[in-house]
């Protein structure tokens, strides 16, 4: 094996290690970091919007899960707080 | 919630429950766990238990902010790249006038205060009553 080969190896098998440490320390165990990985990183985005884009308009469900409403219906009079979440 | 309480008579105030962060069957927290916070869903498969866990997170907490779902398409989720949460004000001519940094660790409900505040004033809260001194 040439030695770029076997160095660039070696550098990438560091840069994993020091890759999975970081993600353990950030999530908080390596089981946590291999979750994290799986079932979170897909879903985090930065998204397209900035400030001064238009919202977009989006339909949404009310509390008793049949009556829907557009959230442009809820823009206009007053600025709108959106809080975004879940429970979990 | 002292924000809503704050400036509910200046804004409005929307919260929309996208997907689960740390459902039971995904990545579950273990402060989530029975005999901590008890926070033990799995990842909603249907709009029907998305509803559910909504209306348990906003009976458990009495929450008074108005609330909207995320249909299972994710469309709201997918639009504002809100999972697992995020912040945004929206302007009366329905632009972004403040987007905040995804959570947890860039979630900033203080940057959506002063934003206000800059607008309507702070609002101050009077200090609790500080306990007598005693002394012997």
């Amino acid at each position: 094996m040439k030695p770029i080969v076997k160095w660039g190896l070696v550098a990438l098998g560091i840069a994993a290690v020091g890759a999975g440490t970081g993600l353990s320390f950030m999530a908080g165990s390596p089981k946590d970091a291999l979750q994290m990985v799986r079932y979170a990183l897909p879903y985090m985005h930065v998204g397209n919007l900035k400030v001064g884009s238009a919202a977009p308009d989006v339909t949404l469900v009310a509390l008793d899960g049949e009556s829907k409403f557009q959230l442009r219906d809820r823009i206009g009079g007053k600025p709108l707080v959106l809080v975004f979440g879940s429970f979990t | 919630m002292k924000l809503y309480d704050d400036y509910k008579d200046h804004v409005d105030f929307l919260t929309i429950y996208v997907r689960e962060a740390h459902p039971i069957d995904e990545w579950q927290m273990k402060s989530n766990e029975k005999g901590k916070d008890d926070v033990c869903y799995a990842q909603p498969k249907t709009l029907a238990q998305r509803v559910a866990i909504a209306n348990d997170f906003t009976q458990r907490f009495k929450y008074p902010v108005p609330f909207g779902i995320d249909p299972m398409n994710n469309a709201a989720n997918d639009a504002y790249a809100a999972w697992p949460e995020r912040l945004y004000i929206i302007d009366e001519q329905g632009h972004v006038a403040y987007k905040g940094g995804n959570g947890p660790f860039k979630y900033n409900p203080k940057e959506v205060r002063d934003w206000l505040a800059a607008r309507y004033g702070q609002v101050k809260h009077a200090e609790p009553a500080a306990s007598p001194d005693k002394k012997s």
